[in-house]
């Protein structure tokens, strides 16, 4: 929420820190500051504030209590500490709760307005938190909105329907299919879960409870008389409705964090007062239904809990510095500390709630950090540990570790909210992810420098009634002699698991170079673990972003007198060809009398386009006559 | 003969993930943590119910959690917690354990966000189990993990299944040859287990509490490796997988 450091400073008669350093104190002892920005002479604090805190933290009055018991400075004027006075009552308007999900309604009637432009102040304090300012009768209730943090709205009472005088509102749920136009003109249709604020008259729908108000009885230019509410709902009713209808209000964020109900009666005397303030007309007088619970029960924790939960070596005595900063009631016996949370707090019910709230005031950033004592584990993961070995002898083999998506375009467990209709389905193996990966990878593998792609992925599978943790293995060399060059490749590696684990293994579906096996059935038969494989430090491996572009190969096969090493026509090749060539690898070589053949592949690839023949025949021709040029015959 | 430079197959690579996760229980054996592994496809009872995560918690909507259409009663988990509550339900104080493992989030992937990563989490529940032991758990285990002395802080914050919350940063001893060295990393969330866990799970919190952490291995990747794009993990690409 937007925290407007100005309108922090009304709370107080002492000046506040600088928002820099509210900032701070904020971030270590509440919640995290998102942005701080300057708006004209003002700067705004964007407060994200958590699930735990928005009941009473979505307002500035919620904030400047926060850094009035962070930082000792007291509030001038604490609203919450006052007794609503709505004693002067008006029998012109009645109120039905027709619903449980409302619980209090309270309303006044104001007559005699003059709407129109707001004053500069209040302008300038919506403005600063990016709000827009309207008319000073809808600019009134959304300013006691973000000053106490309740939702209120207006409605032109001349609009209503009127029976002897008198006005009736109900809250009620709608019917199903029930149409409401709100005051920016969206149709909504409802139905029986949702809640609307209806004239009782004619029970047409005046706003969408809690969450937006209706067209019918909008507030405009020639409004005189007006009906403002403060009411209190059910905040699982309204987080309901705002999610089906895609409607998420200020108004409907507050009530879905709970607000407690006992601010509707404050902020509307507050928004009374504000409206005949600077809109003129006069409060005929207020009526209410419903009842609002304002006990709350006390909660103990002793000296020791606290201290020994936060890590920590608190007295008494800071104990008690603290609590008194909130303003709770409190008791102290021995070592036992009982707190009665004020009404606005119903979220104080444990001692680690209490724990908590003592904690982030002292200072969570204050925890003493304790080292861990050196300890043996008693007990080994089985499943890691021979996942590694397997690991170990695939990596010795040349095979490379993959991790692919749990998720398939068709399979046999189905995923009733997929992310996209390619992603619908848990897989059921890893066959099919792998030979996706054999016949990306093929297409680099002169890029990579491997004669084949040889791959093994370790992962979890799925079954309508059980998981499975498996292995697969996948050859690809290209060749169109799949049977004589991948088959061996992989039956070698199928070997060397079975070797590895000492058990026969039961493959499954080996075919085209791609098998997998269940590791957790192999498991049980395997011997006890003793002690982890060490695990060497990972290497200070920076990652490099590689090149999206297709590469390109050219081969180059030469004689060479035998004293040349493959080492140095390496290098001359690597130093002629330009650096657009990012590979070269020897892949043949054989000895014929006093010549040694060496055959090359190299590839070219640029990070910024896709090359063309002309331009790597250029390399090649330059690589040819270094060769030449060598005395070697470029065959 | 001069040939050197034989026509040999190159080694494989283990994948980052691995070669973390295999790092992270290395640090964590040392200091007593076990290993512990839970189902991909968890018990909403697992998931969200004995974490204390209220019925109507945002994390449950249908945007953030993977449901099955042919099994109401679980979810794809969104989180490696649930090993915590069976780890509690199946074993007694002292109570150290890791579990990293495989979770699923139901958000739009970019650079920095997949539906399916890995997260590491860890748990100590003992009579006087302490923030600060947590701590002191975070320190080393950074340190060791990053090389170097590392600074743990902690800042207010909420998840549901602690109570009292923390935010935890890290910041590595200032180093030359150190990007990350010499600020403060915002790292991952943990807290003290809520005892209302601890009871879901069969023990007494009035005897017995502790801490819970957890945080994302790919996000451990992105810092230690320079890695910059999440996804790349996982789409069986060696041209990354054989940087490692």
């Amino acid at each position: 929420m937007k925290i407007s450091h100005n309108w922090l400073q009304t709370f107080f008669d002492t000046p506040l820190p600088s928002a820099s350093e509210l900032e701070e104190l904020l971030t270590f002892h509440s919640s995290e500051i998102e942005e701080k920005v300057i708006v004209g002479n003002d700067t705004v604090l964007d407060v994200k504030v958590l699930p735990d805190k928005s009941a009473w933290l979505l307002s500035h009055r919620g904030v400047a209590k926060e850094i009035s018991v962070i930082t000792g400075l007291p509030l001038k004027a604490d609203a919450f500490l006052l007794t609503p006075d709505l004693s002067l009552q008006t029998d012109k308007i009645t109120i039905n709760l027709e619903t449980p999900n409302c619980d209090y309604y309270g309303a006044a009637l104001v007559t005699g307005v003059t709407v129109g432009p707001s004053p500069d102040w209040l302008k300038q304090r919506l403005v600063a938190i990016g709000q827009r300012s309207i008319n000073n009768i809808v600019d009134a209730t959304n300013y006691i909105m973000f000053e106490l943090g309740q939702p209120l709205h207006a409605f032109d009472a001349d609009k209503l329907d009127v029976t002897d005088g008198t006005y009736s509102i109900a809250v009620r749920q709608a019917s199903e299919g029930e149409k409401i136009t709100t005051l920016t003109g969206e149709d909504y249709a409802l139905s029986t879960g949702n809640m609307l604020i209806t004239d009782g008259i004619s029970s047409g729908p005046l706003a969408i409870a809690g969450i937006k108000g209706g067209m019918t009885a909008l507030v405009d230019v020639n409004t005189k008389n007006i009906i403002l509410e403060s009411a209190h709902f059910d905040r699982f009713n309204i987080r309901k409705t705002s999610k089906q209808i895609k409607l998420r209000t200020d108004a409907s964020a507050r009530y879905e964090n709970g607000i407690p109900a006992g601010m509707a009666p404050l902020a509307l005397t507050a928004a009374v007062k504000l409206i005949t303030d600077i809109a003129t007309g006069a409060l005929v007088g207020y009526a209410a239904a419903g009842t609002i619970d304002y006990s709350r029960l006390p909660v103990s924790v002793t000296l020791s809990k606290i201290n020994s939960t936060l890590g920590v070596a608190l007295v008494i005595a800071d104990i008690e510095s603290i609590i008194k900063k909130f303003g709770y009631l409190y008791k102290i016996t021995g070592e036992t500390i009982t707190v009665t949370p004020p009404w606005e707090r119903d979220d104080l019910v444990l001692a680690a709630d209490l724990i908590e709230e003592i904690g982030r005031i002292y200072g969570m950033n204050n925890i003493s950090s304790v080292p861990p004592p050196r300890a043996a584990v008693s007990a080994f993961n089985v499943r890691h540990f021979y996942a590694e070995k397997i690991r170990t002898a695939l990596v010795d083999l040349g095979f490379s570790e993959i991790y692919t998506s749990s998720f398939r375009a068709s399979d046999v467990v189905h995923i009733q909210n997929a992310l996209a209709s390619d992603k619908s389905y848990l897989r059921s193996s890893l066959h099919a992810n792998m030979r996706e990966a054999l016949v990306k990878n093929t297409a680099h593998r002169d890029l990579l420098g491997l004669s084949a792609i040889k791959l093994f992925e370790i992962g979890t599978t799925f079954a309508p009634d059980f998981e499975a943790f498996k292995v697969a293995l996948g050859v690809q060399s290209g060749s169109t002699f799949k049977a004589k060059v991948d088959d061996p490749l992989l039956k070698e590696a199928q070997a060397a698991l079975e070797s590895v684990l000492g058990q026969p293994i039961v493959w499954e579906g080996t075919e085209s170079g791609v098998t997998e096996f269940v590791l957790d059935t192999v498991l049980p038969a395997l011997p006890g673990v003793t002690t982890y494989l060490s695990v060497p430090k990972t290497a200070a491996i920076s990652y490099q972003p590689f090149s999206l572009y297709p590469s390109m190969t050219r081969d180059v096969a030469l004689w060479v007198p035998v004293e040349v090493t493959a080492e140095s026509v390496d290098a001359l090749l690597k130093k002629n060809a330009g650096s657009l060539c990012v590979r070269t690898t020897l892949f043949d070589t054989f000895i014929k009398e006093d010549k040694t053949s060496l055959a090359f592949h190299l590839v070219f690839q640029s990070k910024q386009k896709t090359l063309t023949a002309s331009e790597v025949d250029a390399e090649m021709t330059a690589v040819h006559n270094a060769c030449r040029e060598s005395g070697w015959e470029v065959r | 003969m001069y040939l050197s430079m034989s026509v040999k197959i190159p080694v494989g690579h283990i994948h980052p993930l691995s070669q973390m996760i295999a790092e992270i229980n290395q640090i964590f054996a040392t200091i007593g943590f076990e290993f512990a592994e839970g189902p991909e496809r968890e018990l909403i009872k697992f998931n969200f119910d004995l974490l204390n995560v209220p019925k109507d918690h945002p994390s449950r909507d249908m945007q953030d959690t993977f449901y099955l259409t042919d099994n109401p009663e679980s979810v794809m988990r969104t989180h490696t917690s649930p090993v915590q509550v069976r780890y509690m339900q199946s074993h007694q104080p002292p109570i150290k354990m890791i579990c990293p493992g495989k979770v699923f989030r139901n958000e739009a992937t970019d650079a920095t966000h997949e539906a399916q990563f890995f997260q590491l989490e860890g748990l100590w529940i003992d009579t006087d189990v302490s923030l600060g032991h947590m701590k002191g758990v975070l320190e080393y285990f950074f340190s060791e993990f990053f090389g170097g002395e590392v600074q743990v802080r902690f800042r207010p914050s909420f998840f549901p299944f602690v109570e009292p919350g923390v935010e935890v940063d890290m910041m590595i001893a200032r180093n030359d040859t150190n990007k990350l060295s010499g600020k403060w990393i915002e790292i991952m969330g943990g807290g003290m287990v809520h005892p209302s866990v601890i009871e879901g799970a069969g023990l007494d919190a009035s005897k017995y509490q502790g801490f819970a952490f957890g945080m994302g291995v790919d996000r451990l990747a992105v810092l230690k490796y320079g890695i910059d794009d999440i996804r790349l993990m996982y789409n069986g690409d060696l041209r990354f997988v054989t940087q490692f």
